[in-house]
């Protein structure tokens, strides 16, 4: 078996050379050269014409400085010459490219934070406690004329109107014995928790139930109500901080 | 004092009797969170739907059956699941041979009080089946429409910490719920009364011992009361304000809808009447504005990022308008 592979690739490797000692002879078509015979004209530049060219004002590209230099002109060479000066100097120039660098940074982050809308006290992890700006308070108890406007509602015998402005001047009074601290956005109850003294709270809370019962309730109010509810107001005030 | 010098002009005595009752009860399971109790009983006199959301092992599921049990209603509770399909919430055709005709199987949704937990494992094509039934108290299948019977409530529970298997509820769907309440791990001397009860329990099931406190009749009484509470003008103004206000919010990428500014009210009502009142106050509004409005919004990116939550903005908001006084 072996004898017989050995004996075929003797063969085929013969066979192989003796294809590539065969000669492939290609005979190709001569290419025809065309020999270009016109004659050829020499042109010369005149230089006559260049010399009066170069002369006019046309063909002159000098960058000629303005005359006059405004202020602005002269502020900004001023200021490019000293940041050259300082630049040239190898201590101040070290420094001040280590600032500018510094600079360029924080405003390229300032403007990202900017941009993206973070919250700066979301670095120093108050961001929990925004402050939000009130609405300007339509009604400033501090400015109102209580005694005024009740004898008006009481003229017209709007009690409804009396028993609010009464409730008003009441936490103005409040306010201005610093049992509480007046605020737009407080509630009625809000009020009542904040006044330490459990008496006090007691009764201020009894006066905030007749208010809302007569305010937000509706309830009808006669003069007979309303001088009971008056007289306790009163009473209330009166008491010393 | 008050009832002494205004007439009573609305007869709360029996929802005063029902709202402490149901109050007794729950609070003998149920320790500890009072909040979470106000507003499911409030949720339930406002005829809203509620979504209970908390960790695993806080009483979500307890919660919303103890309710359940104190009305005297035909009560559904549908487990979802992320395989359960439109039909098994609504019901399905089934092919009669005996009549030769399909006939329509009721599906759980027919019930008074129906508890879907864990809302969020079913996928929004299952959730949308809920979308008519809480909206118009109706179904449609086949083109066939079916009334709801009163009153209709469901009480739906979700974990917000599980991310997988779960959907996020749609916005749709969101908006659907009266009140979302966050129902929040016990205080330490709460959770040791919660093991004292335990320890102490004869009962297996504590449900057993529930007895309903109100009727279908008397639910229905006692809502349309409710409806017809008082509300000073300018407390609507101020509810429409704050749900307005989120909408142009820049901390918001999505503001509350009218249907808001109406839960606001409602719900508000519902907690003058728990206390006693025909009427609304500021307060009122003001405890019911971060359950109704807090999963109607949506914050915006950089706001989440800070670690800011709905109830943050909304608080920021009640801060920014004045009380109406």
């Amino acid at each position: 078996m072996r004898l017989l592979l050995a004996l075929f690739l003797f063969l085929s490797a013969a066979s192989v050379h003796a294809q590539t000692g065969q000669k492939t002879i290609v005979y190709k078509k001569p290419i025809a050269v065309k020999i270009y015979s016109t004659k050829v004209e020499l042109r010369k530049i005149d230089r006559e014409a260049i010399k009066t060219y170069s002369k006019q004002k046309d063909f002159i590209y000098e960058d000629a400085a303005p005359e006059t230099l405004t202020w602005w002109d002269k502020f900004w060479n001023k200021f490019w010459k000293l940041i050259d000066k300082l630049l040239g100097n190898k201590i101040s120039g070290s420094v001040l490219k280590v600032v500018l660098i510094a600079v360029a940074i924080a405003a390229v982050v300032f403007i990202a934070i900017k941009l993206i809308g973070l919250d700066f006290r979301l670095l120093s992890g108050k961001s929990k406690s925004l402050e939000v700006p009130f609405e300007e308070s339509l009604e400033n108890i501090h400015e109102i004329d209580f005694d005024d406007q009740i004898s008006n509602a009481l003229q017209t015998q709007n009690y409804r109107l009396a028993v609010r402005l009464l409730y008003l001047k009441t936490l103005k009074n409040l306010s201005d014995k610093q049992l509480i601290n007046w605020l737009p956005d407080k509630t009625n109850q809000a009020y009542v928790l904040e006044i330490a003294d459990e008496g006090r709270r007691d009764e201020f809370s009894k006066l905030t139930n007749q208010f809302e019962y007569i305010w937000y309730g509706e309830f009808f109010i006669d003069k007979t109500t309303f001088e009971n509810v008056n007289q306790s107001f009163h009473d209330f005030n009166l008491k010393k901080a | 004092m008050e009832q002494e010098m205004f007439n009573q002009r609305t007869d709360l005595t029996q929802l005063s009797a029902a709202v402490d009752h149901i109050r007794q009860t729950l609070g003998k399971i149920i320790v500890g969170q009072k909040d979470v109790i106000d507003l499911l009983i409030a949720g339930l006199l406002a005829d809203g739907h509620l979504l209970l959301e908390g960790v695993p092992g806080v009483a979500k599921t307890l919660s919303a059956k103890l309710v359940a049990k104190c009305i005297s209603a035909s009560f559904s509770r549908i487990q979802f699941t992320p395989d359960l399909m439109p039909s098994d919430v609504l019901g399905t055709a089934v092919f009669s041979p005996k009549t030769a005709e399909f006939q329509f199987r009721h599906g759980p949704i027919f019930g008074n009080i129906i508890l879907v937990d864990e809302i969020n494992r079913a996928p929004a094509k299952t959730q949308s089946a809920l979308f008519e039934a809480m909206e118009e108290r109706q179904i449609t299948v086949d083109g066939n429409t079916y009334k709801l019977e009163e009153p209709f409530m469901v009480l739906a529970t979700q974990n917000p910490v599980d991310q997988e298997g779960t959907y996020r509820l749609p916005e749709a769907q969101l908006d659907r719920f009266l009140f979302k309440i966050e129902v929040k791990y016990p205080s330490l001397e709460d959770e040791i009364q919660i093991l004292v009860n335990q320890h102490q329990q004869k009962s297996d099931d504590q449900l057993l011992n529930i007895v309903p406190v109100l009727s279908v009749e008397q639910v229905k009484a006692v809502r349309s009361t409710i409806k017809a509470l008082f509300v000073e003008p300018k407390l609507l103004a101020y509810a429409a304000q704050i749900t307005h206000e989120t909408r142009n919010n820049k901390s918001l990428y999505l503001g509350a809808s009218p249907r808001a500014s109406l839960a606001m009210i409602n719900g508000a009502k519902a907690i003058a009447a728990m206390a006693g009142r025909d009427f609304v106050t500021p307060d009122d509004i003001i405890k019911v504005a971060i359950p109704v409005l807090a999963h109607r919004i949506m914050l915006s990116p950089e706001k989440e990022m800070e670690g800011l939550t709905p109830a943050d903005i909304i608080t920021q908001i009640i801060k920014k308008i004045e009380i109406p006084r």
